[in-house]
């Protein structure tokens, strides 16, 4: 197909110069060093956690070597890809919408590179800290607080309060076009923009410190749950979705189906996930009022979660072409239909009946694997794919790879998660019928397997992806950024 | 409701804040708020027999940890001291000081090494858990300073540790640390070789009467306790095994040789007396109140 005969409507060509001046906002070497660090990041995260998955197989290649062990290896798998992949990749994101949607730049180019160096240290950090013996026992932060658990002795670099200060930095960075922005109205992307980042500051100050420092047992167990919930719930997925609702009308070239139900969405989010916490750890010695009231608004979300669905899906009514025809756009609806998913699964999940059952076994990172890369990942898959062109200027090296890294991922996630889901109900039933311990590893190991086999399907799409971003960051070749928009089908 | 202003104050900090409120401080009030946590130097007021046991066994890395002084009795040592001579008291306390630093010590490797990835330390009123691990958890038992941050875990790969301490021996732990596999077999467990030191060890052949009748190689052989820095010392060590065995047993006197060997080293020391003590302590039941 020849990219000069495709029948252009006038729209693009007519916004062209608002687009050369929306484009002069954007610090296009920011946003392609951000996702570089991103990918890289993602791609040690995932060899880490293919490493550690060979260790439930016993072909652990270093058991000897203390730093490498498998359980601290673990540490390095979630935190770069909660820490290094996503917040790199979203701020990166973040450099290209909020300028173009508030008219304003950010607050400032050399403040923007002070962030991404310190960023990349403490990713750094975080993980040789990790390796040598200082991570934190706080799921999801096992970011060193550099003190000694539970004390003030300092040992290490103080990573936790230096990534308080690093989130801070990127609130007066993002916040400050936010609140100068040149619409009077905030469009329903930079709701969630300005409330994740806020959130993003309070909830890592509340999880590293309280349970640290001041609260013990059932409460400490109680604040985590609530860090961990909320640090997906109001920072990731805020990113997420006003990133999707940026990206997804100007890709489909439509206005979101309603506002109305944007706004039931985010404020719905802002009152229900947080107060989910507690679910974490259910039928436990925390007061069982809190489980119920934690039980109670987890189901709540998930009828906020469909008003989003349903939103989008409304939005792009009428061009379900562009999936077929619009790498991004299958990536960031693929990941939709797997947030319902996982959200759905929340709400069953959360039942106490359920909970006897599934809690402590491998059906949670079977959902967890869904929801990280299955819904943001793919997120953030598709803005790359997206932008990575338009910010280097290059036209793809070799746009066949992109493909194959979208259907590598898929099947292995979904071999993943349908393999997690059901090790986790063999785990359960047989931590129920007092199996004896070493029958039950040994009738999991199978499964195991096969995750090992789907994480060499996932590392090996991402492993291609990443090949085909950086020949296309390296070869010149012009692009026509007409080639990716969504034109009407031909009838 | 659509200005920066407000999404910040009612959004960004409101919702987050009523839901610090309900999840947070409320189960703080209800539960360690309502009662101060219980320090590390009052949980290691009951010095268990493994510990003891720990210093027994491997006496020169424990004396490099946990150097106790001359103060510190053995269980021997105790033997024919009156209950009401000041030296027990003493001894006691000793004892309890360096617990209190071992319990620490191990605490803070079962953090590093996320042992708590894969290990819990809850028991649930469900799926028979009381029956497979021990009393379902109240709060009142991690209300103090070894569950601060706490250790619950998420995930159950290897069995629940609430109630490990004193259900295997010393010896176990110490197999188990060095090769998993080696006492469970099949186990997923990573190995532990950075819990161990290498040393010079006073082995004994076993009986060639015994060996016969069990069918064990003649030269089969086991590690007398402690592990010795120097080939020298190991020497010198046997050398006093030798002497102090009576002339009847000049023949077992015989079978004793030194070789190298390995032991537990003050990681290891301090992660068996931390896992030793899971479960060992429980909080004082509170006073019924009058009506």
């Amino acid at each position: 197909m020849s990219t000069v005969d495709m029948p252009f409507d006038d729209a693009p060509r007519a916004a062209d110069s608002a687009e050369t001046r929306a484009d002069e906002l954007v610090h296009k070497q920011l946003i392609k060093w951000h996702f570089s660090f991103g990918v890289a990041f993602l791609l040690t995260s995932m060899t880490a956690g293919f490493l550690v998955s060979l260790n439930f197989l016993n072909l652990y290649p270093f058991e000897n070597i203390e730093w490498l062990n498998a359980g601290r290896m673990r540490f390095l798998h979630t935190n770069e890809v909660a820490y290094g992949f996503l917040v790199n990749c979203f701020v990166g994101a973040l450099y290209y919408a909020i300028p173009r949607m508030t008219g304003k730049p950010v607050f400032s180019k050399k403040l923007g590179y002070l962030i991404f160096f310190v960023w990349q240290f403490l990713v750094l950090a975080t993980s040789l800290g990790q390796l040598f013996g200082f991570a934190q026992a706080l799921e999801w932060g096992e970011t060193p607080t550099g003190f000694r658990p539970g004390s003030w002795d300092l040992e290490y670099i103080p990573v936790d309060f230096l990534i308080e200060l690093g989130a801070v930095l990127v609130a007066l960075q993002f916040l400050t076009p936010l609140a100068r922005s040149i619409h009077k109205k905030m469009y329903v992307s930079q709701w969630y923009l300005t409330a994740g980042i806020i959130w993003l500051i309070l909830t890592y100050v509340m999880g590293n410190t309280l349970p640290e420092w001041s609260m013990p047992g059932a409460s400490g167990a109680a604040t985590v749950g609530l860090f961990i919930h909320d640090l997906v719930g109001l920072f990731v997925t805020p990113m997420g979705w006003g990133l999707m609702y940026f990206f997804v009308p100007i890709i489909l070239r439509t206005p979101v189906w309603s506002h109305a139900l944007s706004v039931i969405g985010f404020w719905a989010l802002a009152f229900f996930y947080p107060l989910n916490g507690v679910h974490h750890f259910l039928l436990s010695s925390i007061p069982m009022s809190v489980q119920y009231g934690a039980v109670i608004s987890t189901m709540a979300v998930e009828i906020v979660v469909t008003t989003v669905i349903v939103n989008f899906f409304g939005t792009m009514w009428g061009k379900g072409y562009a999936l077929r025809t619009n790498l991004p756009i299958r990536w960031f609806y693929t990941g939709m239909i797997f947030y319902f998913l996982t959200c759905l699964q929340c709400a069953f999940h959360t039942s106490l009946a359920m909970q006897k059952v599934i809690h402590f076994t491998d059906w949670v990172p079977g959902h967890a694997h869904l929801v990280m890369l299955g819904v943001f990942a793919f997120w953030i898959f598709g803005m790359i794919t997206w932008l990575w062109p338009r910010i280097t200027g290059n036209e793809w090296h070799n746009r066949r790879l992109n493909q194959w890294q979208y259907w590598l991922t898929l099947i292995g996630l979904l071999i993943m998660f349908i393999d997690l889901t059901a090790a986790g109900l063999v785990h359960g039933a047989m931590l129920d019928n007092l199996s004896p311990w070493m029958s039950m590893v040994e009738a999991l190991k199978p499964y195991w397997g096969v995750r090992t086999f789907a994480g060499g399907l996932i590392l090996t799409g991402q492993v291609l992806w990443s090949y085909n971003l950086w020949k296309t960051a390296r070869t010149p070749k012009p692009y026509d950024y007409r080639v990716d928009l969504v034109q009407p089908e031909a009838s | 409701m659509d200005r920066f202003g407000s999404i910040i104050t009612a959004a960004g900090l409101g919702c987050f804040a009523f839901a610090f409120v309900l999840s947070s401080l409320y189960p703080w009030m209800i539960t360690g708020g309502s009662k101060p946590e219980t320090n590390i130097a009052v949980l290691a007021q009951d010095v268990s027999p493994e510990f003891r046991d720990l210093k027994a066994r491997w006496p020169v890395a424990f004396d490099a940890a946990y150097p106790q002084g001359v103060d510190a009795l053995t269980m021997q040592q105790l033997v024919g001291v009156s209950p009401d001579d000041a030296r027990r008291g003493r001894s006691e306390a000793a004892w309890e000081a360096s617990y209190a630093q071992a319990l620490r010590d191990g605490r803070d490797s079962y953090i590093s090494e996320g042992c708590w990835h894969c290990h819990s330390q809850y028991v649930r009123p469900v799926s028979n858990e009381d029956q497979r691990w021990g009393p379902v958890s109240v709060w009142e038992q991690d209300n103090n300073s070894l569950q601060r941050p706490m250790l619950w875990g998420t995930r159950r790969v290897g069995p629940d540790l609430t109630y490990e301490g004193g259900l295997r021996s010393n010896d176990w732990h110490a197999a188990h640390f060095w090769r998993p596999s080696e006492v469970s077999p099949g186990s997923v467990m990573p190995r532990y070789p950075w819990f161990f030191r290498e040393g010079w060890q006073v082995r004994r052949r076993i009986d060639p009467e015994i060996a016969e009748r069990t069918g064990l190689s003649g030269d089969t052989s086991y590690a007398l306790p402690g592990v010795y820095d120097s080939q020298a010392e190991a020497e010198a060590a046997l050398q006093s095994t030798r002497d102090s065995l009576p002339n009847s047993l000049a023949a077992e006197s015989e079978r004793l040789f030194v070789e190298q060997g390995k032991g537990l080293n003050h990681r290891g020391l301090s992660m068996l007396a931390y896992i030793q003590w899971l479960g060992t302590w429980m909080p004082e039941p509170e006073p019924e109140a009058e009506s």
